[in-house]
């Protein structure tokens, strides 16, 4: 490690000193002072974020590796934009959620910052040592930002069903870790796939598969692939809301890019990538179809939002399945995947914005309780439009553009079983998008109540994902060509 | 080889010994004995400094912390896997059914794989002894590993700040 | 000089001892001390594969003692979690944690 790898590493650099302050200030400067300057919090927290954005300038994305264990690339900086947007809009729909629910608000964002930090290091790790780290540091805290509310049973109990799954799928994952360490020599991924394909290959051939399925049930944890979905359910609909949007959208994501780097540039070589392939492809199918059809019959928003992000999942592992090495095409498989997270995080964390709303003014989650919302307030019932239709993939919203892309990638590599069945999927899961809307609109309320207000961070993310969804529709071509971009250095190793 | 059977059948004795006590603070203590087994398998491969770690953090420290938990919570009865006073197939419900299959499935299939593979040859113990001491290891732990080992260190911190914040007492206001 | 797949099998059976724990337990505790033994089996495999591959590349020492760093760490966030959940429910069994259904 050098000095000058010092300047890559300065986003993540600013991040630990940013959650340090949060903590400090809230610990020294804040505890005793009263209320109105303890709400100066968060914002010191979204100024931390902006500031590890500039940082993000210097390093840029010129594909080198720093301190033989992390590596730069376009692919890396999509995904840190990506989480300090997702971590950014996160502490804005916390603002007024956390203010009346605990007083011990400091740590939260402090290990809100922290898990920025985790992304930023687990999608740029180069080694398995480094990307079991950082996973293992995302788990940690959201474990612990699951369960926040320590005096409420729901959450409690989230974060102890998340923790239990996610400490046995860790162990899991490493044992994986172990026997492709055992079969090459090394943990770095590059040495990985040159050992993995040298002359030695005949000698270890049989470690690839279970390492392969080892593997999955970590970063299938982490993207809530069926079947190591079991938590999600339960930890979404009893975390804090704001967390709930954390761990659908950026700990989501996160688990996606781990994935697609270890499986391409880890074990790309053909023999290989035809193996988890034909996995992946039968992990894609049941998780769409496993969480469309559960999600049809659930009454509560947060849990129905939880399988309808699992089935998500799988539409999103189709870009992932239907890779294709050459870079100049249109679809890739990998830029599928990008833009379809990038859309997923502000239209899914918009929703949750919508449900935060309401949960605030009401306290009600249950769908039926939505119902003639339009009367009430016209504008939160319009922007959940937005988000539903865009969640079901209707233009001209950003959903609809990930799923474009994904599927376009599917059409091209022939996958027709599989688009048969996703798009039978889809149909589905406009049944329940629309069933929301319906109760939003054309069922009367119970009873009248008084229209909801919605405190100013709230309104702010509100806006900006509603605006974000609808322009990634409309005006879609930076976000492809960015997205194209990252995901070229990736296609590389892809031989 | 004798002294690695001894070592390995204990182990194993204190990992069954572990998931089947009925009492949690027999467990706890059957994990002991199976963390010290380990250490002591690491010296006969010469990683001495691993060793030692196993002892302090595994020993020293997870294992307290295990202790105080159960004492804390109230020893209490944990469910009885190797209980006597029910027929084998009566406690056979379906997740332990689900996962005697698993646990059996991935035995058989870790170890077909690895009689069947072949394995590279063991270097001499020699050159092993060497690199297991503090000083190899502290080389290679500060050059190439520096930022596994800071990311290690703030994950620690983080760890306790949210162990803190979960299990302090509730404040009466 | 002990053969490298005793090793190795030894790990295996340790793993899948900590797997059924895990799975069939329904004390948080018990099932944490699941994990635990299967955190184990990883560092022997780390171990033993670092002794036979060539002593002289550190990596899977350097790995088992980040993953007992981890462990250690988890350990205490899970612990911590265990005691908030007692306080609450005073029960640490996962079968009667269990308020959310659907």
């Amino acid at each position: 490690m050098r000095a000058s790898d010092l300047i890559h590493l300065l986003p993540e650099l600013i991040l630990l000193g940013g959650a340090a302050l949060v903590l400090l200030l809230d610990i020294v400067w804040l505890r005793r002072a009263e209320e109105r300057r303890r709400q100066l919090l968060p914002y010191v927290a979204l100024g931390v974020l902006l500031v590890a954005a500039l940082g993000l300038i210097p390093g840029g994305g010129d594909n080198v590796s720093v301190a033989t264990m992390l590596v730069f690339d376009p692919f890396a900086l999509f995904f840190k934009v990506f989480a300090l947007l997702a971590v950014a809009l996160i502490v804005l729909l916390a603002t007024p959620y956390m203010q009346t629910r605990t007083p011990f608000s400091g740590e939260f964002y402090a290990l809100l910052l922290a898990t920025a930090l985790a992304i930023c290091l687990a999608v740029s790790a180069s080694n398995l040592v480094m990307i079991y780290l950082s996973m293992e540091f995302l788990s940690i805290t959201s474990y612990v930002l699951a369960g926040y509310f320590r005096q409420d049973r729901k959450s409690g109990e989230a974060a102890l069903k998340y923790f239990l799954y996610g400490a046995t799928a860790s162990a899991v994952m490493l044992y994986g870790m172990s026997l492709l360490y055992g079969a090459t020599g090394t943990t770095d991924l590059a040495g990985l796939v040159a050992g993995l394909s040298s002359g030695a290959a005949g000698q270890s051939a049989w470690l690839v598969t279970p390492a392969i399925i080892l593997l999955l049930a970590g970063f299938g944890f982490k993207a809530s692939l069926v079947p190591f979905h079991q938590w999600a359910p339960d930890t979404y609909e009893g975390a804090p809301t704001p967390v709930t949007a954390f761990l659908s959208t950026a700990s989501k994501a996160t688990g996606f890019a781990i994935l697609m780097r270890v499986f391409l540039v880890g074990m790309g070589a053909a023999s290989m990538a035809s193996q988890w392939i034909s996995l992946l492809v039968a992990l894609s199918v049941v998780t769409m179809t496993l969480g469309n059809l559960t999600a049809l019959r659930q009454t509560n928003i947060k849990r129905l939002l939880a399988y309808s992000s699992i089935a998500q999942a799988g539409y999103i592992l189709i870009g992932v399945v239907a890779v294709v090495s050459d870079s100049t095409r249109i679809f890739t498989g990998i830029n599928g995947v990008l833009i379809y997270l990038l859309a997923y995080l502000f239209t899914n964390v918009g929703a949750f914005a919508v449900v935060t709303a309401i949960e605030d003014a009401t306290g009600k989650l249950e769908i039926k309780d939505y119902s003639g919302l339009v009367r009430r307030s016209p504008w939160l019932a319009g922007l959940l439009f937005i988000f539903l239709i865009s969640l079901t993939g209707v233009p001209p919203t950003g959903g609809f553009l990930g799923k474009f892309f994904v599927f376009g990638a599917a059409v091209q590599t022939r996958m027709w079983v599989l688009l048969a069945i996703a798009a039978v999927n889809s149909v589905v899961a406009a049944f329940y998008y629309l069933n929301i809307v319906r109760y939003m609109f054309f069922v009367p309320a119970a009873e009248e109540g008084e229209p909801i207000r919605v405190g100013r961070p709230l309104q702010g993310a509100l806006a900006i994902t509603a605006v974000v969804t609808v322009l990634l529709g409309l005006i879609p071509g930076p976000v492809i060509l960015w997205a194209s971009e990252s995901a070229r250095s990736l296609l590389l190793a892809l031989r | 080889m004798f002294l690695f059977v001894v070592f390995a059948l204990i182990a194993l004795a204190a990992a069954v010994g572990v998931i089947t006590s009925r009492k949690p603070v027999y467990s706890a203590l059957f994990l002991l004995l199976n963390f010290a087994t380990l250490a002591a398998l690491y010296i006969m491969v010469e990683a001495q400094f691993l060793a030692a770690v196993q002892i302090i953090v595994y020993a020293g420290a997870v294992i307290v912390l295990f202790l105080f938990v159960v004492m804390l919570i109230g020893g209490g009865e944990l469910d009885d896997i190797g209980g006597r006073n029910k027929k084998f197939l009566a406690r056979l419900t379906w997740p332990r059914g689900i996962a005697l299959v698993l646990g059996l499935g991935l035995l058989v299939a870790v170890g077909y794989g690895l009689l069947s593979g072949q394995l590279m040859t063991a270097t001499n113990d020699a050159a092993a002894f060497g690199q297991g001491s503090v000083q190899a290891i502290a080389a290679v732990l500060y050059t190439d590993y520096a930022l596994p080992f800071e990311l290690a260190s703030i994950l620690l911190l983080v760890g306790m700040i949210g162990a803190v914040a979960l299990a302090q007492p509730p404040k009466k206001d | 000089m002990v053969p490298l797949s005793w090793y190795l099998i030894l790990a295996a059976a340790l793993f899948c001892i900590g797997v059924f724990g895990a799975l069939a337990r329904r004390n948080a505790v018990g099932i944490l001390m699941g994990i635990e033994l299967m955190l184990n089996a990883v560092n022997i495999n780390l171990v033993a594969f670092w002794r036979h591959i060539g002593p002289d590349q550190m990596t899977g020492q350097l790995f088992a003692i980040f993953v007992i760093t981890v462990a250690a760490a988890e350990a205490a966030v899970g612990l911590a979690l265990i005691i908030a959940i007692y306080r609450q429910r005073n029960t640490v069994n996962v079968e009667e944690i269990d308020m959310m259904k659907g």
